[in-house]
C-alpha cells in the first residue's frame, strides 16, 4: 500500500533497500589489484606459521593411516558392536563439510542470490578440500585397503560384479559424482580469473602454468556466452548433488535395519545438517581470511550476515529433527528406537548426546540477535559450536546406535584410541594445509563475478544516489 | 596379564614393504632383461623346500575306526 | 587365428568395390586398398600365437604385456601372506593315511576319576578335531569342553621335547638310567620312594603300580587330585568306610537335589545327555525332572534350576540333615544307627519351597537323588549320602574307587620329605608345588629329597623342582585303558609321538624290569597280554580298539551305607555357623586344578556363568558388593589366614549373600599361554580336608584401582525384550505362545527358492544348560583364532558361537536363561544387501555364506547384523598361533586374514562332506547325517541340524512345535534357526 506509493515515488525506505554488496569504492581495477596480487606477493610470516601447523597435524594424520595400515584397523578403537566409529563419523562429517560450497555457488546461483558472488570461489574450494578429506575415510576404513578398488564395478576376468543393492555403492558414485562436479564447477568458474592472472603476471613459470589453466581464455564474447551457459548448466546438474549427496550418505543408515539408524527422516536431515556445518566451517575460514587478507571491503559483516541466518534455520530445522526422532521413538512404540534415543539422552554417551543438542540446537539460538550476528565473538563460537556440535551428532548416530542394539548380550562400550584421534587431526590439517595453500596461490574471490555486482556494473537508476 | 603370543606378534611390514618396492623393480629388471638381453639364460632353480620342523608319524599299532 | 592378405591381383577390373574412390580408381585408392594390412606384410611374417605381423625389437603389445605381466607378478607378491610354506607331497605315503581322507580313531582320557571316551578325527596324520565316542552307552558320543580343546594341547609349543637333566638335554637311556640308579639305591638302602601322581582309573595302571610296589616295597604312591574335593573323600571313608565314585544317573531322576553339585556343567557328559533326555519335551504331557539346587555360588547347574535356595555352603550340611529329620519324621526310615538328634530345624529354605522339597523327594522316592558339590564341606557330602540311602535313590551309583590323597596326605608327605624320609620323589602328571597350599613349605621340604624326577608334558612350577624331566607323551600318543560303569575303555595313541617323549608308564614299566620285576617290554605289550586274558570270548583286541572300548557292566562294589556315621556330622553340622566372609574355591572352568592353563582356547572360552575370559576375578554376591561399595573390576584385597590376594571383583547375582567365590588354576608362574594369567587361589586352599575348598573367615576389601575386564558380555538384562522365552511347564500346556504371535511380514520380492535343500536349526533352550562344548568343538573345527584377553576386553572375541547368558528377576536369586547364538543364515539376511562386493550371500541351499577372498572389510555387514554374529579379523589373529599350534588346523577350512569378516557357516564342509559321500553312493542325504560341529559337541542334543525341506527330518517337525519361535523374528530376516523355549518346572504355587 505504502509501500506501492513509495516504489513509484522512487523513494524506497532505507531498511528495505538491498544494501550495496561492496564497501567502499570498488571499481574493476582495484579489485583486480586487491584481489590477484595475492598470488604475487611474498606470504607473511603468519602463513608460514600457519602452514606449519597444518602440516604437522597432516603429517600426524598420514602417520596414524600409515600405522593402521600396518596393524589393521585394530589400531583404532572399533570392535564388536560397534564396526564403525571414528572412520565413518569422519567421513560423513567431511562430506557435510562439503556441502556448504556448492551450496552456496550453485543453489545460490540459480536463486540469483547475488551476495553469493563474493564467497562462492572460496566456499567452493573449502568443497573440493573437505570432499578430498572424507573420500579418505572410505578408503582407510575397509580391512583390505589394497583391495578397496573392488568396490568399483569395473570388468574383470572374475566377473565379478559388484552389489548395487548396498548402499555402500550408492555412495561410491554419489561421492565420485559429487568431487568431480564440484571440481568442474570450481575450475570452470576459475577460468577467467586465472586468464587475468595470466595477463597480470611477470613470472616466466606463472605465465606457463597460469597460460596452460586458463585454457586459451580470452574473455572473447563467444567465450563469455559459452562461460555463462556452461556455468548454468554446471549449476543445474550440482543443486542436484548438493541434494543427492548427502541423501546417499544418510542411505548408509536409513537402509539399515540398526535401530536410530532406520528413519525415512534421514535423508533432508543429514542434507539440512550438511549445510549447517559446511556454512559455520565457511563462515571460521572467512572471518580469517576477511582480516588477514584485508578483503573487508568484498567480505562485508552483511555476508556473514546473512550465513549467520542460514546457520540459524539451519539450526531450527535440526532442533525439528531431533524432536522428530524422539516423537518417532515415542509414536512406533517399538523398543528398540525407544532404547536407542533415551540412550542419546541419558545412556553411557548421554554426555555426547548433550554435546550434539547444545552446540548445534541450543547455542546457535544467539544468533536470533542481530548484534551477535555482527560480532565476531559469537559468530566464531557458534561456528566452532556447530562443527564440533555435528561431528558428535554423527558420533551419537554411529556409535551410540551400534552400541546398544538389538540383543543386550552383544552390547559393549566402544573406546577410541590414540590413532583414531590422529587421523581426525589429520584430517583436519590435510584441510587447512589445502586452505592454506589455496589461499595464496589461486584468486581468492571470483573477481569476474563480484565484477558483475559491482555498484558501477548495475544499470541501476538507484546508482546515482549512491555516489551523490 | 599375560600375552596369548609366546612372541611379539609378528609384523608383516618390512615383509610387504619389501615386496611393495622390490618386486616391481626386480620384475621390471627382469622384464627389460628378457627383452634386451635375450642370451641370458633362465632364472635359478627354484629353492629346496624347508625341511619340516616336525615329522608326523601314523601312531603304532593303532586301529581306526574309519576313514 | 591367421590373416594372410588375398592375393588381390591386378586391380584395373575390380568387381567390387568398397569405396567410392576405389570405384574411380584414384591411385591413391589403389594404394590405400592394397595396404590396407601391414606393408610388409607378406607370409611368414605373422606371429604364430596372435597372428599379428613381427614387428623387429620391443612393440608396443610386448611391451604392454610385460608391463601388465609385471604389475601382475608384484602385486602377487606383495600381497604374499607371510607364514605361507610349501606343500611337499609324501615320498612314502604310509598306510593308513590317505591324502584329503580323515581318519577317525576311538580313544580315551580321563580327569581326575572322570573318564572321556573318544573318537579322534585325524587328517594326514594330525589329531585336529575330538568327539565323544558313540558307541559307549553312557556318554553317546559326546565329551566336555576340556577334553575337546585337549587336542591344543597336543601342539602345546611349550612341551618339553627331549629328557633333560639339571638343565641339559640328554638320551632317554641316560635319562632312565639315572632314575633307575636312584630307586635301586632306595631299594639297596630301605629307604622310602614317593610317587605322586593323578587319580588312578585305569586298572592296567593300576597293576602295573602294583608291579612296581612289588619290586620296590618302600614305594608310596598318592594319587592326588586337588580339586576333587578332599570332602568327598573325606565323607565317602566316613560314610561308607572307603573311597567311592559317585555318579549320578539322572536318566532315573525325577527329582533331583543339588547341593552346590554341578553335574551340569559340561564336565559330566552323561548327566548331561540324561538331562537333555528328559528337557527335550514336545508336550506338556511329557516326563520331565525337577531340579532343586541348595548352592552359595551361583553354579552352571544352579542356572539350570527349576527351583534354587541361595545357601551358604557351610550351612548346606545342617539343612541336609535337617531334610533327612523331616522325612524320617514323615516315615521314611533311616539306615540303622542313624542319629539326627542334634540337628534342630531349618532357617534356611523358606516354609513353603522347604514343605515343596519334602513332599517332592518323599513323593519320588527310589527316583530322587540328592548330589553333593565336590568342593563341598565333608558333612554335606555325608548328609547327601544319607538322604540317598533314605530315599533308596536308583539314580545315583556309589562304587568304590582307588582312594585319593587329600591335602592332609600331601603335608604328611612334606613333614617326611624335610624329615629326609625319601630317598627319591617322583612326580607324575601332578604338579604339587603349584597346587598344595603352602607351596614354599613344599619347596624347602622337596629340596631334601636326594633325587627328585618329574614325569610330565609342559615345564610346570614342580618340574623346576626337579633333577630329572621326562617329558611324557600327550594321551593322544598314549596306551592305556580306563573302567567306567557301563563298559570298559581303551585308549590308544591317533598320531606317532611328536618328540622324543615316552608315556609314563613305559618310565615306570622300564623301572620296574631294571628293580628285577618280569614284565612286559612295554606299555603297549603289557596292555595287549592284559588285554588279551580279559577279553570276552570272540572279541579281539584290535576289535577292541577299534571300538575303543568293550562293553559290559562294571563290576565295582556298591558299599553300604553306614549309619552310624552320621551323629558325628550332624553334630558338626548343626554347629557349624557362617562366621565372616565364606570363601569357595572352586575348579576353573577353563582350567580345572591349573593342568589347562596353558591352553589357550579354554582360556578364551567365556566361563559360562560370569563371561569373563583370561582371568579369575572374585564373584562377590550383589548384597555385599553394595554393602562394601564394590563395582565390577573394582580391585580387591582377599586375606585368609595370613594370606592376601589383590584381584578384580565382579558381582555375581543369585550368588548367596556372604559367599564369595573363586576358581582355582589360574596364576601359573609357567607356560607361554598360561603364565600370568589371573591369580593363584591354591594359597588359600585349606589343610583341613574336610572343608578345604570352603573357607570362613576370609575378608574383602577394596584395594583401589579398576581393572578393564575380558568379558564377553557385558550387558545381563534382557530389557524386556522377547529374545529368550521361558516357559514354565503350566504356560506351556495352555499357551506356549505367550502372548507373542508370529508377526506377519511382507516382502516387496519374492522369496528365494530353494530346490534341492534348505538347510536350518533347532536349539532346544530347554535342554541347553550353557555348557558351552559347542563354543569349543566349533573353535576346534573352524580354525577360529583366539585373540587374546586385551583384545576380548575390547570386544574383538572371534568365536562364531556364542552362549548369551540373561538375568531375569531380582538380582539376589535371578532366573537364568542361556541361549546359544550363532549366525542365523537368515533368507532375508541384513548383512547380504549391504556388501557392496557381494562378499556375503546367499547359497541355494540356504547358507548365508561367506566368501573371504571376496571380502574388503567394510564391516557394513557386522553393523547391520541384529545378531551380532559377525566377527572381524582386526588384527592378523591367524598369527597369534605359535608353531607347531598350526598343526591343529582343520584343513577343510580357510584361515582367515586381517581385515576380512567371517562367521558361523553351518559347517559346510560338513555339509558338503557328506553330500559328496551321498552322491557317491548314488543315494539321498539321510537325516541326521550331517551334524554341525556345535551340534555334535553338545551333550544334551539341544542342537539339531538338518533338511527344512524334507518334512520328515527332524528340524522339520521341531520348527512347527509348540514352544518354537524366532529371535527378532518381527525384524523380517526369516531366520533358519528356531529356537525352542526354555522350560522351568517349579513346584506347585511357585
Amino acid at each position: 500500500m505504502k509501500l506501492d506509493a513509495a516504489t513509484s515515488a522512487g523513494d524506497i525506505p532505507e531498511g528495505l533497500l538491498e544494501p550495496a554488496l561492496t564497501v567502499g569504492r570498488v571499481t574493476p581495477g582495484s579489485l583486480d589489484d586487491q584481489v590477484l596480487a595475492f598470488p604475487e606477493t611474498k606470504p607473511p610470516k603468519q602463513w608460514y606459521f600457519a602452514l606449519a601447523i597444518t602440516l604437522t597435524a597432516a603429517l600426524i594424520g598420514v602417520i596414524s593411516i600409515g600405522y593402521t595400515f600396518i596393524t589393521g584397523i585394530g589400531a583404532w578403537g572399533n570392535s564388536s558392536p560397534v564396526f564403525w566409529a571414528f572412520d565413518i563419523i569422519n567421513f560423513v562429517f567431511w562430506v557435510g563439510i562439503g556441502h556448504a560450497g556448492t551450496l552456496i555457488s550453485a543453489i545460490l546461483f540459480l536463486f540469483r542470490k547475488r551476495w553469493r558472488n563474493a564467497i562462492a570461489r572460496f566456499a567452493e574450494a573449502m568443497t573440493i578440500f573437505a570432499v578430498i578429506c572424507a573420500v579418505i575415510f572410505p578408503l582407510i576404513h575397509v580391512g583390505r585397503p589394497w583391495l578397496a578398488y573392488w568396490l568399483f564395478p569395473y570388468p574383470n576376468q572374475r566377473a565379478l560384479w559388484t552389489n548395487f543393492r548396498s548402499p555402500l555403492l550408492w555412495d561410491v558414485f554419489a561421492v565420485n559424482t559429487y568431487f568431480s562436479v564440484s571440481l568442474m564447477f570450481w575450475y570452470l568458474g576459475l577460468i577467467p580469473d586465472i586468464a587475468s592472472m595470466r595477463d597480470r603476471t611477470t613470472s616466466k613459470l606463472r605465465k606457463v602454468i597460469y597460460t596452460i589453466l586458463a585454457v586459451g581464455w580470452r574473455g572473447a564474447a563467444t567465450h563469455w556466452q559459452h562461460y555463462e551457459k556452461a556455468y548454468l548448466l554446471l549449476a543445474g546438474l550440482a543443486t542436484g548433488l548438493v541434494l543427492s549427496v548427502h541423501s546417499v550418505v544418510s542411505f548408509d543408515f536409513a537402509t539399515s535395519v540398526v535401530p536410530g539408524w532406520h528413519m525415512t527422516i534421514f535423508p533432508p536431515y543429514f542434507v539440512a545438517g550438511a549445510i549447517f556445518a559446511g556454512f559455520a566451517m565457511v563462515v571460521m575460514v572467512l572471518v580469517v581470511v576477511r582480516e588477514t587478507m584485508e578483503l573487508k571491503n568484498l567480505i562485508t559483516m552483511r555476508h556473514l550476515d546473512v550465513m549467520n541466518k542460514v546457520i540459524l534455520s539451519m539450526s531450527c530445522i535440526m532442533g525439528y529433527s531431533y524432536m522428530m526422532e524422539g516423537f518417532t521413538a515415542w509414536y512406533s512404540m517399538n523398543e528398540f528406537l525407544h532404547h536407542g534415543f533415551m540412550n542419546i539422552v541419558t545412556g553411557t554417551y548421554g554426555w555426547a548426546g548433550w554435546v550434539t543438542i547444545s552446540c548445534n540446537i541450543l547455542i546457535p539460538q544467539i544468533l536470533w540477535f542481530k548484534k551477535a550476528r555482527a560480532s565476531y565473538f559469537w559468530m566464531i563460537l557458534v561456528a566452532v559450536g556447530v562443527t564440533i556440535g555435528m561431528w558428535f551428532e554423527r558420533f551419537v548416530i554411529i556409535v551410540i546406535s551400534l552400541h546398544q542394539d538389538f540383543l543386550p548380550s552383544a552390547w559393549r562400550i566402544y573406546k577410541p584410541t590414540m590413532v583414531d584421534f590422529g587421523v581426525l587431526l589429520g584430517t583436519f590439517g590435510i584441510f587447512f594445509t589445502l586452505v592454506l595453500l589455496f589461499a595464496r596461490v589461486l584468486p581468492v574471490i571470483a573477481t569476474t563475478e563480484v565484477k558483475a555486482i559491482l555498484p558501477d556494473a548495475q544499470p541501476s537508476h538507484h546508482g546515482d544516489e549512491h555516489h551523490a | 596379564m599375560a600375552d596369548v603370543t609366546r612372541k611379539p606378534i609378528r609384523q608383516p611390514i618390512v615383509d610387504r614393504a619389501t615386496a611393495l618396492l622390490a618386486g616391481p623393480f626386480l620384475l621390471g629388471q627382469r622384464a627389460l632383461g628378457l627383452v634386451f638381453q635375450p642370451d641370458k639364460s633362465p632364472g635359478d632353480p627354484p629353492p629346496e623346500p624347508a625341511a619340516l620342523r616336525i615329522s608326523i608319524k601314523p601312531p603304532e599299532h593303532a586301529i581306526k575306526r574309519r576313514g | 587365428m591367421k590373416t594372410r592378405l588375398p592375393d588381390h591381383g591386378p586391380l584395373e577390373t575390380p568387381k567390387f568395390w568398397r569405396t567410392l574412390e576405389e570405384r574411380v580408381e584414384t591411385l591413391d585408392a589403389q594404394e590405400a586398398a592394397h595396404h590396407e594390412f601391414l606393408p610388409s606384410a607378406g607370409p611368414g611374417a605373422f606371429d604364430d600365437v596372435h597372428g599379428l605381423p613381427v614387428q623387429d625389437g620391443f612393440s608396443r603389445r610386448d611391451f604392454f604385456g610385460l608391463v601388465g605381466a609385471a604389475a601382475a607378478v608384484a602385486a602377487t607378491v606383495a600381497c604374499d601372506r607371510k607364514g605361507q610354506g610349501t606343500v611337499v607331497p609324501y615320498t612314502k605315503r604310509p598306510v593308513e593315511v590317505t591324502p584329503g581322507v580323515a581318519n577317525y580313531y576311538a580313544s580315551a582320557t580321563n580327569e581326575g576319576r572322570r573318564v572321556y571316551p573318544v573318537l579322534v578325527k585325524t587328517r594326514e596324520g594330525r589329531p585336529i578335531h575330538i568327539t565323544g565316542n558313540d558307541e559307549h552307552p553312557g556318554v553317546k558320543g559326546k565329551t566336555s569342553p576340556r577334553t575337546l580343546a585337549d587336542v591344543l594341547r597336543l601342539y602345546d609349543p611349550d612341551r618339553l621335547r627331549a629328557p633333560k637333566a639339571n638343565g641339559r638335554t640328554l638320551g632317554w637311556t641316560e635319562a632312565e638310567g639315572q632314575l633307575q640308579a636312584a630307586l635301586k639305591s632306595a631299594k639297596a638302602s630301605g629307604k622310602a620312594v614317593l610317587l605322586v601322581s593323578g587319580a588312578v582309573v585305569s586298572p592296567s595302571r593300576k597293576a602295573l603300580l602294583a608291579d612296581l610296589k612289588a619290586a620296590l616295597p618302600t614305594l608310596e604312591h598318592l594319587a592326588y587330585e586337588p580339586v576333587a574335593g578332599d570332602g568327598a573323600e573325606e565323607a565317602a571313608k566316613a560314610s561308607f568306610g572307603q573311597s567311592v565314585d559317585v555318579q549320578p544317573r539322572l536318566d532315573k531322576a525325577k527329582v533331583i537335589l543339588s547341593l552346590g553339585a554341578d553335574f551340569l556343567s559340561g564336565e559330566d557328559p552323561e548327566s548331561l545327555g540324561a538331562w537333555g533326555a528328559q528337557r527335550r519335551l514336545k508336550s506338556a504331557k511329557d516326563n520331565i525332572n525337577r531340579l532343586w539346587v541348595l548352592e552359595g555360588p551361583l553354579t552352571l547347574t544352579g542356572t539350570n534350576a527349576d527351583q534354587r535356595v541361595p545357601v551358604v555352603p557351610s550351612r548346606l550340611a545342617a539343612v541336609a540333615f535337617a531334610l533327612a529329620k523331616e522325612l524320617a519324621a514323615k516315615g521314611v526310615s533311616l539306615p540303622a544307627g542313624t542319629d539326627l538328634s542334634a540337628i534342630p530345624a531349618q532357617s534356611e529354605v523358606p516354609a513353603k519351597a522347604w514343605s515343596n522339597l519334602v513332599k517332592d523327594l518323599q513323593h519320588a522316592g527310589r527316583n530322587a537323588v540328592v548330589l553333593c558339590g565336590a568342593q563341598m564341606p565333608a558333612e554335606a557330602h555325608q548328609a547327601a549320602h544319607l538322604l540317598n540311602a533314605m530315599l533308596g535313590s536308583e539314580a545315583v551309583s556309589v562304587r568304590a574307587a582307588e582312594p585319593l590323597a587329600t591335602v592332609k596326605d600331601l603335608e604328611t608327605a612334606t613333614k617326611g620329605m624335610g624329615e629326609g624320609r625319601y630317598a627319591a620323589a617322583i612326580f607324575w602328571d601332578v604338579n604339587p608345588a603349584y597346587t598344595f597350599p603352602k607351596a614354599s613349605a613344599w619347596k624347602e621340604a622337596l629340596a631334601k629329597v636326594p633325587f627328585r624326577a618329574w614325569i610330565g608334558q609342559v615345564e610346570d612350577e614342580t618340574a623346576a623342582q626337579c633333577q630329572l624331566l621326562l617329558p611324557e607323551n600327550h594321551w593322544l600318543e598314549s596306551w592305556g585303558d580306563f573302567s567306567t560303569a557301563s563298559a570298559a575303555v581303551l585308549q590308544q595313541p591317533t598320531i606317532g609321538t611328536l618328540y622324543d617323549t615316552k608315556q609314563g608308564e613305559d618310565v615306570l614299566l622300564d623301572a620296574a624290569k631294571a628293580l628285577g620285576a618280569a614284565t612286559a617290554d612295554n606299555y603297549h605289550a603289557y596292555l595287549q597280554a592284559r588285554w588279551q586274558k580279559s577279553l570276552p570270548l570272540g572279541t579281539s583286541f584290535a576289535q577292541a580298539l577299534h571300538d575303543g572300548l568293550v562293553k559290559g557292566e562294571d563290576k565295582a562294589a556298591s558299599p553300604a551305607f553306614k549309619g552310624a556315621s552320621v551323629a558325628a556330622a550332624a553334630k558338626k553340622a548343626a554347629d557349624s555357623k557362617p562366621q565372616g566372609l565364606e570363601l569357595v574355591l572352586f575348579p576353573g572352568f577353563a582350567t580345572h586344578d591349573g593342568r589347562h592353563a596353558n591352553n589357550s582356547w579354554l582360556q578364551e572360552t567365556p566361563d559360562p556363568i560370569s563371561k569373563m575370559t583370561w582371568d579369575n576375578p572374585v564373584a562377590v554376591s550383589v548384597q555385599d558388593a553394595q554393602a562394601m561399595g564394590i563395582q565390577e573390576g573394582d580391585y580387591v584385597s582377599l586375606s585368609l589366614d595370613g594370606t592376601t590376594l589383590r584381584l578384580p571383583a565382579i558381582l555375581q547375582p543369585g550368588q548367596a549373600k556372604g559367599v564369595i567365590a573363586l576358581a582355582l588354576g589360574y596364576g601359573r608362574t609357567t607356560g607361554g599361554v598360561a603364565k600370568g594369567v589371573g591369580v593363584d587361589a591354591f594359597p588359600l586352599l585349606g589343610l583341613d580336608p574336610a572343608s578345604a575348598h570352603v573357607r570362613k573367615g576370609a575378608k574383602l576389601a577394596k584395594a583401589g584401582g579398576k581393572k578393564e575386564l575380558s568379558r564377553t558380555q557385558s550387558h545381563h538384562r534382557m530389557e524386556g525384550r522377547d529374545i529368550v522365552r521361558s516357559l514354565t511347564m503350566d504356560e506351556f500346556e495352555h499357551h506356549p505362545q505367550g502372548h507373542h504371535h508370529a508377526p506377519e511380514i511382507v516382502s516387496l520380492y519374492e522369496d528365494q527358492k530353494f530346490p534341492d535343500h534348505k538347510w536350518g536349526m533347532v536349539i532346544d533352550l530347554a535342554a541347553c544348560t550353557g555348557c558351552s562344548a559347542c563354543v569349543v568343538a566349533c573353535q576346534s573345527e573352524n580354525n577360529v583364532p583366539v585373540v587374546g584377553p586385551e583384545q576380548v576386553a575390547r570386544g574383538r572375541e572371534m568365536h562364531w558361537i556364542r552362549i548369551d547368558r540373561y538375568y531375569e528377576g531380582e538380582l539376589e536369586n535371578p532366573k537364568v536363561v542361556h541361549q546359544p547364538m550363532l549366525c542365523q543364515h537368515c533368507d532375508n539376511a541384513p548383512c547380504e544387501n549391504v556388501c557392496p562386493v557381494n562378499a556375503t550371500n546367499h547359497s541355494p541351499e540356504g547358507l548365508n555364506q561367506m566368501a573371504y577372498n571376496r571380502c574388503v572389510g567394510t564391516r557394513y555387514c557386522g553393523n547391520n547384523c541384529p545378531y551380532k554374529v559377525r566377527r572381524f579379523n582386526f588384527l592378523e589373529y591367524t598369527a597369534y598361533k605359535t608353531e607347531p599350534e598350526t598343526l591343529a588346523n582343520n584343513p577343510e577350512v580357510t584361515v582367515r586374514p586381517r581385515g576380512v569378516m567371517e562367521k558361523c557357516s553351518f559347517c559346510v564342509q560338513r555339509i558338503n562332506d557328506v553330500k559328496i559321500r551321498a552322491k557317491g553312493d548314488g543315494r539321498a542325504i539321510l537325516d541326521g547325517e550331517i551334524t554341525t560341529a556345535c551340534m555334535a559337541g553338545c551333550p544334551s542334543d539341544a542342537i539339531v541340524f538338518g533338511d527344512l525341506k524334507d518334512p520328515k527330518s527332524k528340524v522339520s517337525q521341531l520348527v512347527t512345535a509348540s514352544r518354537a519361535y524366532r529371535v527378532l523374528e518381527e525384524l523380517g530376516a526369516k531366520p533358519a534357526i528356531t529356537y525352542l523355549a526354555d522350560l522351568k518346572n517349579p513346584a506347585a504355587g511357585e
